[in-house]
């Protein structure tokens, strides 16, 4: 009997908490489809703002940008990653320890103070602000994401099946190609999808780099909140909101079914 | 079967990231082959109309780049981290004077503009750039009293209607430290650039005994808390009213006898501009009457230029809200760079904000 009561009580808990988590993403969801222009009152239901939102050629303009900047981003911070990571994990070398704690320390470091180091640099180094500065700040900060869930890849697999190929007269190349890439592949793959949800969602760091022609999404936003809050706010929150969550669901999904998979070549 | 299904997620991002690539190589050579047709603008949000722009485009036969910032702060960094990158900016009158101070603004060559004539003669070279060399004049407005008339049945004449007893807990003041105190230095009869302790020690005490009254500093939001009729009476910027008064007939907007603010959103061209020529032209494109009355009528703001009168719609000229600034202008005080004498408005401003 007790333990009845306790069961249901760590219940209602667990709804109360994720009831905290998501009401607020609920509530600006469902104003998104209200038809009218002031968020305290319900006046009925309306996919207007979302066409308003296709109509509007600054909306279209900041998208672009932003998904031209997370793919360009995403692709340079995976390659570079995978590459990091794989020599970390296969080689020892001097100062190993510190470069991998140097390589994770962005993670650590507040992301205000990195938008503004980087748009100091920028401006000593006097590179025109823009799109090609938020690639390069989006790469710095996807990088250490990218490396660490290839390592956790990385380390999670046997050694045995290379030495099999290499034993089986593979060249490097060959082994690499044909054994270790296709393993670590969906470490990689995850990474990316990482890579490109934290480019599409970033805003203080780009905040600091972002130039003329390079408004992403999550700036126009907040640059939009100045003139009040409107429901094509809300409509284009939930386009960036579900988009984030639709690739981390992706990459969740490829994650768990590669170990099965990987106890199957076992 | 895995394999399979990675290879497939694999060949979309490979497929997505060369199109993309080629929309990225695409965007950074055409502004190379058409250098002189391109407008690199920075503004606020929704700032102008989409048609007007568009026409512009039309017209001169270029691409106008249109970014955006938040605050006038945010502006200034930007400019002066980032050197010549835009063509056109649009600080706010205090940040123009600022901007001159550290000479980020280039001259505008008054003859490029013959359409600023159109302005109305008192906002032609106000006390921000009393010269008019560096700056045109674009949104104005001036704070006043907004209220609801189902709630506030006697219409306020002064500052000190917002003290009335009656209206306890439903007074909602802007969320701006230089507004606020400006409100209550002129309550007083002193000037809202005020640096004197003695004034300022007035408008602070008379703040405090208001403190009890406000349901919230606001200024992001006010618009709503009005609408839905959470607040009945408060400060509020002559543009927002009027749009505050099309979803809610009950809202009233007056100029208290004792003078308010007066602000303005401008045109600049920052310092190494490259394509000033074509910001010129764009500065003054936005002047022509009928451009302007179109323009105006899409932001909602009251318009400066004197000629698009007649062709503005009878709806904009008879909007009580807009009128009311108008017929007042010459109740506004324009706010001033404080300098140092803005520590104690910050200080004083903390400590009110945590009277509950």
């Amino acid at each position: 009997m007790k333990k009845n009561w306790r069961s249901s009580a760590l219940f209602a808990y667990a709804l109360a908490i994720l009831a905290f988590l998501y009401l607020p993403l609920l509530i600006l969801t469902l104003y998104s489809f209200n038809n009218s222009r002031i968020n305290a009152v319900w006046a009925g239901f309306t996919f207007d703002w979302y066409l308003a939102l296709l109509h509007n050629r600054r909306v279209i303009e900041a998208l672009t940008n932003s998904l031209v900047i997370a793919t360009i981003s995403t692709i340079i911070s995976t390659v570079l990653g995978t590459m990091a990571a794989l020599a970390l994990n296969r080689y020892k070398f001097k100062y190993k320890a510190v470069i991998n704690g140097l390589l994770y320390l962005p993670i650590l470091i507040p992301e205000i103070v990195m938008g503004l180091s980087l748009l100091v640099l920028f401006s000593q180094a006097s590179v025109p602000l823009g799109k090609s500065t938020l690639i390069l700040a989006h790469i710095t900060f996807c990088l250490s994401f990218v490396i660490i869930t290839v390592n956790a890849r990385l380390e999670g697999m046997h050694k045995d099946l290379e030495q099999a190929a290499s034993d089986l007269y593979a060249t490097p190349w060959q082994t690499f190609r044909y054994i270790t890439l296709p393993l670590a592949l969906p470490g990689i793959v995850a990474g990316a999808l990482i890579a490109f949800t934290l480019s599409i969602d970033d805003f203080i760091i780009s905040f600091f780099v972002a130039g003329p022609n390079s408004t992403t999404l999550p700036l126009y936003v907040y640059a939009m909140v100045k003139r009040g809050i409107s429901p094509e706010i809300n409509a284009l929150s939930t386009v960036l909101m579900f988009t984030t969550i639709s690739l981390i669901v992706i990459a969740q999904v490829l994650q768990p079914q590669h170990s099965t998979a990987k106890k199957k070549t076992e | 079967m895995m394999k399979k299904r990675i290879a497939v997620v694999l060949m979309g991002i490979f497929a997505i990231a060369i199109l993309a690539m080629g929309c990225g190589s695409g965007a950074k050579t055409q502004p190379v082959k058409s250098e002189p047709q391109v407008l690199n603008l920075f503004s606020w949000a929704d700032n102008f109309s989409p048609e007007v722009l568009a026409a512009f485009e039309k017209k001169y036969n270029c691409k106008i780049n249109y970014d955006v910032f938040a605050n006038n702060e945010e502006l200034l960094a930007k400019i002066q981290a980032g050197g010549s990158q835009y063509d056109l900016i649009q600080p706010s009158d205090y940040m123009v004077s600022t901007m001159i101070k550290l000479n980020l603004l280039e001259k505008l060559d008054k003859n490029k503009i013959p359409n600023r004539n159109n302005i109305v003669k008192n906002l032609q070279s106000p006390a921000y750039d009393p010269t008019g060399d560096y700056s045109v004049i674009y949104t104005w407005g001036m704070t006043g009293i907004v209220y609801n008339k189902k709630y506030v049945k006697e219409t306020p004449t002064s500052w000190a209607d917002l003290w009335n007893p009656a209206y306890k807990g439903r007074v909602i003041l802007l969320n701006d430290n230089r507004e606020v105190f400006g409100m209550a230095l002129k309550k007083h009869g002193f000037s809202n650039n005020s640096i004197d302790k003695d004034q300022l020690d007035t408008a602070f005490a008379d703040l405090k005994k208001l403190a009890p009254s406000v349901l919230a500093y606001d200024t992001d939001t006010i618009k709503q808390k009005f609408i839905a009729e959470e607040g009945w009476i408060g400060t509020m910027w002559s543009g927002d009213a009027s749009f505050t008064y099309k979803d809610n007939k009950n809202i009233g907007f007056i100029i208290p006898k004792e003078g308010t603010v007066i602000w303005a959103d401008t045109f600049a061209i920052p310092k190494g501009a490259k394509h000033k020529d074509l910001a010129e032209k764009f500065i003054n494109f936005m002047y022509e009457p009928k451009i302007s009355a179109q323009n105006y009528e899409y932001i909602g703001y009251n318009d400066p230029n004197e000629k698009a009168q007649a062709f503005h719609s009878k709806e904009f000229l008879s909007d009580p809200m807009l009128k009311v600034a108008v017929d007042d202008v010459k109740q506004g005080e324009w706010l001033k760079d404080i300098g140092s004498g803005l520590t104690l408005y910050d200080r004083y401003w903390t400590e009110l904000k945590t009277i509950k």
